[in-house]
């Protein structure tokens, strides 16, 4: 329910952030932000100021002039005086020694606080947990400043009471970011195992909990200074801070608010001051925080636009020897629907080079024929599938080659111009069943509004052609089930649904990518059953993608199959599995244990067919 | 729902109690006595016991606070040590003040906040991000009171659109209560804007990101209805957790800027009871400000129950 | 084989599992192992077989002492675990060792590999350069060049990583190895490699293994005898041969049939008999 509200919450702005892995490699990654080098320039800078302040300083604070009282900016007093006649650029420097011993204790205290604290609650977990997680709860509900007015009605002004005030009302923020990462800790698998081998709690807190917890303290104490600060300055605003004779910046801005009318510059100087200082703190929080975890702020590449639909052939990768395979059948059919001619894939990567996703490939897929696109991780076969779809992420593009669905070319369009055609001319479903639908939204809302994406604008004739849906991908009690959350369906029960949903706009061609790679064998077998069903009732072509030796063999009329961006072989299914064309395929096939027959040794794959990371067309 | 009320309900009790303990003990957390620190210079052991009988103070403290914790529920929260005048009345006369620029503060910080917030998430990267994102990081850094010292001395002392002492209270006169609270309310709501801006921010992105996008994309849906619908109300519980939050923190500097803006709010009885450490005031102040931070939180939780339903209890 | 006493024996083991509802006062308790009984022979695969929710997972954890049980007993060679300290003495956890699925989650992304296995090493009291002997033999047995001792596990491969993993589960040179879906998260090229590699080693040392997995493929190639789990209850357990070829169970048969072909002859066949099941299940259609 409550956040502890840090800065440096931004999600990804560039992908793969990479855990520094070293003091070195973070310190290189701090310096580099401009923004962050900045806040360090201002921080060092302030430390300078605070411990050489009598060096600094043109007078001593308290000194007082009466003749020079209330005087504006002038060449004996750059920032003016106050009405006792003191050097407001001397109080100035003095109170940013004053600000940076008041946070630095605060925040101090707070931790010595909070973390032994937040350690405690989540290593020991249990009850333990449960009631300090409502004590956190409980603490909540009083504001942090009024919990400094009541420690310092308690216990009386001076700069040790304003120390432990700050302190206190930071150290529940201490406390929860402890905990939660220990909790987080505790639960990661590598911990588990650590334990499995015999490692001890103590062992595992230092060694384990301990250092993932110094970079999140590191960024949180950051922004603590700048907020201690900040609320420094409002009590001593207000009078309760230090005594009268002890600079500060809140102090300033009391006497300065009191000469608001007549002398409003006095206001500046001070404000401008605490700005600066909060400011640098939270970049250099913010900075901190990107070191740690690698994020760099990258510009923004929506890919709109999808590559030149002119082919251009690329280099051949020099360690390949076999020619990439191309469809031997005529490409241009009256049935066919899709067309992939010579599509190149490549990922931009920061430094300028690119590294190449698929490599020239060709397929085509028929109206009412179940294409499979076999492959291991890194094949390249999800990013053909969204190239086909225009999904493809940021920094991914089409390099070159075509898409052509029904005779119309896919690439080159725009994104208006690709939204035309999917859900009416493309559907697809992706893996994971539970992330496929918004958990906030019931099953109906999200059907209704895929289908009145196409047209049907009354509601009500939605919802009916929503229960239809439900119906056809063999969804129970539809009325009820329209009103549901996707939590309140099993895994096969979601998938049909995003089934449905691909279903809505009558798509002619169908892509499966992984889709039922989550579920089980059971459930699997169900929908896949499913599918088949659809593509009799619907001829729809549909690309089935897979890593599934046996999903592409029980439901796939023909096999393309895929290897680090290469297209090694399209054949009919039978003949694939017979008589596989490729000695990958062939090795793949012989590596498959299989549940109907046994075998005594597995073959694998020859270690001198992937030579590094090529083939060998051996 | 129903059941979802009842149990926030249920909690809020247990919470109220023991911050009201924690508020009680006060007395006794102070070094010397109350009655010493109020009679000062003045203090002799005889005046002090005669003091301390006068409140009650030597009684045991059980005793005390069962009377003390049910008198608060009858609505009597005790009476001024300085004044004499009960606590009650004096944070009644009070509280309108207060939660009209608390209150003002988070609608302006909503509105600063979700805007920005949903413009930047929805195109992280750009340049337009980074300027309206290097504004919220500016915005955190500048301290409430200061902004409105600032603009009170633009607006009301030297352009003069707002009168100086523009507190009035709404039963009065509903446009000069609104014209009052709009400097206030822009001093509080812009740093708490900021807060939110953030959040929501990372929210959207989040968002965004998730893989039902895909999937809606790929069906055709509108990118606009996607962010719109979709975006935002999976974004929904993070941001009103940081409004909720952010409540809090405003009441808090509410205080600090009362003194700035010269409003008879909770802020300035505060101040002087701090000062003349008069407990009874501080305790009813901070048992108000409690009460209404678990209200807030109250109506949120119900609120995460009817957008996210595997928030409610099964 | 003269000792008829299994390594591990497990005797109507029942496991329960606090589920905290959405108000955290509020606890239910779901029990998700309910009275289980096999046992494993020194040097046997046992391989445990179901789909999520079957509880398989917990077992394994319950005899590694991860999970408290609430019936039942679990005996490693004669030994009752509910007799055992709560802090779980060394011996143990040299004689039982796991390994899971995922190969990069269990390893600390922020330690080189090699010290997975050193610290393993430096807790049963073997330190320094005898230590680091021990891991590059650890090694070598899986297959890994020294060099690998020094890499962090960004700079490796999925097959790689559980191959370390592998190493550290067995250089203190356990008797039984917990291995949970230890290969379904590789590449089918990994996958058989390292099936191999398991099955090598256990020829080598004669160590045991309870292989937990959903994948019946693989179990069918690496067990000696298997155990299928439905919803927390063992329906049926026997040689890995017998009960794939002539399955007594329903839910068994059932399992077989969904699992996919290795080929696709016979399919439409299968498809028939499959929507035959399904109608006969449903009759009011």
């Amino acid at each position: 329910m409550s956040t502890s509200a840090t800065v440096g919450a931004a999600a990804a702005d560039s992908p793969a952030p990479r855990q520094a892995r070293s003091a070195a490699q973070a310190w290189r990654r701090l310096t580099r932000q401009p923004a962050t080098l900045f806040g360090l320039l201002v921080v060092v800078a302030l430390v300078v100021c605070a411990v050489f302040a009598p060096l600094i300083a043109p007078y001593a604070p308290e000194a007082t002039d009466f003749d020079a009282a209330m005087s504006g900016p002038t060449a004996a007093h750059p920032l003016g005086t106050d009405d006792l006649g003191r050097d407001l650029l001397s109080q100035l420097i003095f109170g940013a020694r004053t600000a940076l011993l008041v946070a630095g204790g605060s925040v101090l205290v707070a931790m010595l606080i909070g973390v032994p604290l937040g350690l405690l609650l989540g290593y020991k977990g249990g009850w333990y947990d449960r009631l300090g997680a409502r004590g956190l709860d409980i603490a909540d509900a009083l504001p942090g400043l009024t919990v400094g007015f009541v420690v310092i009605a308690v216990l009386g002004r001076g700069i040790l009471v304003l120390i432990l005030a700050i302190g206190l009302i930071f150290c529940m923020n201490f406390a929860r970011l402890t905990r939660a990462i220990t909790l987080g800790e505790r639960k990661k698998l590598y911990v588990e195992s650590a334990r499995v081998s015999g490692l001890t709690h103590r062992q595992v807190i230092f060694g384990q909990v301990l250092p993932n917890l110094a970079g999140p303290l590191a960024v949180q104490g950051a922004v603590f200074l700048g907020s201690a600060i900040k609320v420094e300055a409002a009590l001593s605003f207000l009078g309760l801070g230090l005594g009268e004779d002890q600079p500060s910046w809140g102090g300033m801005l009391g006497v300065a608010a009191e000469h608001q009318a007549d002398h409003p510059w006095m206001a500046i100087a001070p404000g401008v001051a605490i700005v600066l200082t909060v400011l640098a703190f939270n970049l250099l929080g913010d900075g901190i925080n990107d070191a740690l975890s690698g994020r760099r702020r990258t510009p923004y590449r929506r890919t709109r636009l999808m590559g030149r639909a002119v082919p251009q052939r690329g280099e051949q990768d020099p360690t390949l020897d076999s020619v990439p395979a191309q469809e031997s059948a005529s490409a241009a059919d009256a049935d066919t629907l899709l067309d992939v001619r010579d599509l190149r894939i490549v990922a931009d990567k920061p430094d300028g080079s690119s590294v190449v996703l698929v490599d020239g490939v060709s397929l085509s897929v028929r109206r009412g024929e179940i294409m499979g696109l076999l492959g291991e991780s890194g094949s390249g076969k999800s990013m053909l599938a969204k190239a086909i779809l225009g999904l493809l992420p940021a920094g991914v593009r089409v390099d070159s080659g075509s898409v052509t669905l029904d005779g119309r070319t896919l690439t080159g369009c725009t994104e208006n111009e690709l939204r035309s055609v999917r859900g009416t001319g493309l559907g697809a479903v992706f893996q994971n069943p539970q992330a496929n639908l918004s958990p906030v939204h019931t099953v109906g809302r999200q059907l209704v509004d895929v289908i009145r994406a196409h047209g049907t604008t009354s509601t009500k004739q939605a919802r009916a052609r929503a229960a239809e849906l439900l119906e056809l991908v063999g969804v129970d009690d539809v009325g009820r089930r329209l009103d549901q959350y996707p939590y309140q369906f099993s895994g096969g029960m979601a998938q049909r649904v995003a089934i449905a949903i691909a279903l809505a706009g009558e798509p002619d061609l169908l892509i499966l990518d992984e889709a039922t790679s989550a579920l089980d064998v059971t459930t699997q077998s169900q929908v896949l059953d499913l599918v088949l069903d659809l593509r009799e009732r619907l001829d729809m072509g549909i690309i089935n993608i897979t890593h599934d030796l046996g999903v592409a063999a029980e439901t796939c009329d023909r096999v393309a199959v895929l290897f680090r961006g290469d297209l090694l072989e399209v054949d009919e299914v039978h003949t694939l599995f017979d008589h596989p064309s490729h000695p990958y395929t062939a090795a793949l096939l012989a590596a498959h244990p299989t549940a109907d027959h046994d075998v005594d040794r597995l073959p694998t794959i020859p270690d001198d067919l992937v030579v590094d990371g090529a083939l060998t067309g051996k | 729902m129903g059941k979802l009320v009842a149990y926030r309900l249920a909690f809020a009790v247990p919470q109220l109690i023991i911050i009201s303990i924690v508020v009680f003990s006060l007395t006794y957390l102070v070094p010397g006595s109350p009655a010493a620190a109020m009679l000062g210079t003045a203090a002799t052991p005889e005046s002090i016991a005669q003091v301390e009988a006068q409140l009650g103070l030597d009684r045991p403290p059980v005793e005390r606070f069962v009377e003390w914790f049910g008198a608060l529920l009858t609505g009597d929260l005790g009476t001024s040590f300085r004044s004499g005048t009960p606590v009650a009345d004096m944070l009644v006369e009070r509280v309108p003040a207060t939660l009209s620029i608390v209150f003002g503060g988070m609608l302006v910080a909503l509105l600063i906040g979700v805007g920005a917030g949903v413009f930047t998430g929805t195109r992280p990267g750009t340049p337009a991000d980074r300027i309206v994102t290097g504004g919220t990081v500016l915005g955190l850094a500048i301290p409430e009171f200061w902004l409105g010292l600032i603009l009170t001395t633009v607006f009301a002392v030297q352009l003069g659109w707002i009168p100086i002492i523009a507190w009035t209270p709404l039963t009065e006169d509903p446009l000069g209560w609104a014209v009052g609270i709009i400097l206030p309310s822009i001093a509080l709501g812009l740093t708490g804007g900021a807060i939110i801006a953030r959040q929501t921010r990372a929210a959207m992105v989040t968002s965004m990101a998730s893989p039902f996008t895909d999937t809606l994309t790929a069906a055709g849906v509108p990118r606009r209805v996607q962010v719109m619908r979709y975006g935002v109300k999976n974004s929904l519980v993070p941001v009103l957790a940081s409004a909720g939050v952010t409540f809090a923190i405003l009441i808090g500097v509410s205080f600090v800027v009362e003194k700035v803006f010269a409003l008879p709010g909770l802020g300035t009885l505060m101040l002087s009871s701090v000062i003349s450490q008069d407990f009874a005031v501080v305790q009813g102040v901070v048992m108000v400000t409690a009460v209404l931070v678990i209200a807030v939180n109250l109506l949120l939780d119900i609120g995460y129950g009817l957008i996210n339903p595997q928030a409610r209890p099964q | 084989m003269t000792d008829t006493q299994p390594l591990l024996d497990v005797r109507d083991l029942r496991v329960d599992y606090d589920v905290a509802g959405a108000a955290s006062w509020r606890r239910r308790t779901l029990t998700v192992v309910k009275g289980i009984s096999f046992d494993i022979a020194p040097g046997e695969t046992y391989g445990l077989v179901g789909e999520s929710g079957s509880g398989k997972s917990t077992t394994g954890r319950a005899i590694l002492r991860l999970a408290e049980t609430s019936g039942g007993s679990i005996r490693f060679d004669g030994q009752d675990l509910a007799d055992l300290p709560r802090e779980t003495p060394l011996s143990y956890r040299r004689d039982v060792q796991a390994i899971y699925q995922d190969p990069a989650a269990s390893l600390n992304p922020r330690h080189r590999v090699g010290r997975a296995v050193t610290e393993t090493l430096a807790r049963h009291g073997t330190r320094g350069a005898e230590a680091r002997r021990r891991a590059v033999e650890a090694f070598d047995q899986v297959g890994l060049g020294e060099e690998y001792l020094d890499r962090f596990p960004s700079q490796m491969s999925g097959g790689q990583l559980q191959r370390v993993a592998i190493a550290r589960a067995l250089v203190l040179d356990p008797r039984l190895v917990i291995c949970d879906e230890a290969v379904s998260a590789l590449d089918l090229s990994t996958q058989s490699q390292i099936i191999n590699l398991l099955r090598d080693l256990q020829e080598a040392r004669g160590m045991s293994y309870l292989f937990i997995t959903h994948d019946l493929g693989v179990v069918r190639h690496i067990s000696h005898r298997v155990g299928v789990l439905r919803r927390g209850e063992l329906v049926e357990q026997g040689r890995t041969g017998e009960l794939f070829d002539d399955p007594r169970d329903e839910y068994t048969r059932s399992l077989l049939a969904a699992s996919p072909a290795a080929h696709p002859a016979g399919r439409e066949q299968r498809r028939a008999l499959r929507q035959a099941a399904r109608r006969a299940a449903a009759p009011a259609a």
